[in-house]
């Protein structure tokens, strides 16, 4: 079973993705903050994250750049409510960047691409 | 008492705030803190970026693999697309088209820790050749009107990364501001049979006060009614409408005009954010007798706040003989 680490402060995305992702047959891991995910993946093995852009503390941005700082090859999608964060070159080390809707079609296709 | 000044191009009026006797010195300029870790535009990470659509490299390197000079890659995710017909379409009395158009990243370095101002001049000079090379070829894209080409520099000025780099944006449309500027250059053109660029380098050049330098074939000065303090414009002095006509052996003297402009602003005041803009003619144009193609500078030391977005005036602390005068008697 393939492990993906969500990312987010919502929690109502938290419920919509484990539900969706797990029908899928992937095992959802949480983190509320982006340094809750950096701890998280200091003793988790992980095939994926899925990361927001938008949350109080440190940003996914810069949660982005230390993630690909520890694990280069790690896919990172980012998923944002926002498309100008895409005018962000700092984005361009997220290996996909997804707009949040509640069509998770988009994100679905993401991932299969990076870990079926 | 303040001042206020018209630019004679576009018309747009500026307050000189003259009182505030500000110097280079008096401006706080906050250091971006380098967040070091992961970057995109270093040399051995051209897999994370697209594919380059040009490269300057020694004879034998394979595309995106490190030992670049210079590379330009399509944006990851861009704000226009370039896949896609123009489809124009009415709604009532609103227009509308599809979002076709090129948006691209010219990284000027391999290094990091390199910056523009300081770049050699040899590294320099692709820079500029790369921006006509990449207009040449978006000209013969039928879809796309203008190249819009700039540069942020420091998180102030809108750069979202340390890793010196310039951008471009291909339009289906002429820009306002480009438009506005044609329409002013024509309209003194019509009244005068002369460029105005022509002869405001002219009446520069005699005055000598808003001078900053100056070599055979290009001057750099502070234009009468700068929107921003340390505001410069380089132009060549000979008349020329479109960068991409730039003979290759006037990239020397370009680049060497330009480095010590920006080497004088970094000068007066270390660090300082700016964008930088060219201004030329639309993609495909003849060449034009009343437009002028030159850059602008823009160093990013006030906001734009209520009064300037209601007014469309600017307030400059600086009269820009006085930051001429700055710019010119700094030791480099």
């Amino acid at each position: 079973m393939k492990n993906i680490l969500l990312v987010d402060d919502e929690d109502s995305i938290h419920l919509l993705y484990r539900e969706e992702f797990e029908e899928e047959g992937y095992k959802v891991h949480s983190a509320f903050s982006a340094e809750e995910a950096l701890d998280k993946l200091e003793t988790l093995a992980v095939d994926l994250v899925i990361l927001d852009i938008n949350m109080p503390g440190m940003n996914g941005l810069d949660a982005l750049r230390k993630i690909k700082e520890i694990n280069p090859a790690l896919p990172v999608i980012l998923s944002s409510a926002y498309q100008e964060f895409k005018q962000d070159l700092s984005s361009w080390a997220s290996d996909e960047y997804v707009v949040k809707s509640a069509n998770l079609d988009e994100l679905k296709g993401a991932v299969k691409r990076h870990i079926s | 008492m303040p001042e206020l000044r018209k630019d004679p191009i576009l018309g747009r009026w500026i307050i000189i705030s003259k009182e505030r006797g500000k110097r280079p010195t008096d401006f706080i300029i906050e250091k971006d803190e380098s967040k070091g870790g992961f970057c995109p535009l270093c040399s051995g990470n051209e897999k994370t970026t697209p594919s380059e659509v040009l490269s300057y490299a020694p004879p034998q390197h394979v595309s995106n693999t490190p030992g670049w000079n210079l590379r330009v890659v399509p944006n990851k995710y861009p704000a226009l697309v370039i896949e896609g017909d123009l489809d124009k379409e009415g709604e009532g009395l609103y227009d509308k088209m599809n979002g076709i158009g090129a948006h691209e990243v010219i990284v000027e370095t391999p290094n990091h820790d390199e910056t523009f101002t300081y770049l050699p001049k040899e590294r320099m000079k692709l820079v500029f050749t790369a921006f006509r090379d990449r207009l040449i070829d978006l000209a013969h894209d039928a879809r796309f009107k203008y190249v819009m080409i700039f540069k942020n520099h420091g998180k102030a000025a809108g750069a979202s990364l340390e890793h010196s780099h310039s951008q471009l944006v291909a339009l289906p449309i002429l820009p306002r501001m480009i438009t506005s500027e044609l329409e002013g250059c024509l309209a003194y053109y019509k009244y005068k049979e002369r460029c105005i660029f022509c002869d405001i380098i002219h009446q520069e050049r005699n005055q000598r006060s808003r001078v900053v330098c100056e070599n055979d074939h290009y001057v750099a000065f502070v234009p009468f009614a700068p929107r921003s303090p340390f505001e410069m414009w380089v132009l060549p002095k000979h008349h020329s409408s479109s960068y991409v006509s730039l003979d290759y052996y006037l990239f020397d003297e370009l680049t060497e005009l330009f480095a010590e402009c920006m080497r004088r602003l970094d000068k007066c005041i270390p660090g300082v954010p700016y964008n930088f803009v060219l201004h030329t003619a639309p993609l495909r144009s003849h060449p034009l007798e009343h437009f002028h193609w030159h850059f602008e500078i823009m160093p990013k030391l006030t906001s734009i706040a209520g009064f300037e977005w209601g007014s469309g005036f600017y307030i400059n602390p600086i009269p820009p003989e006085e930051a001429a005068e700055f710019l010119r008697e700094v030791q480099l």
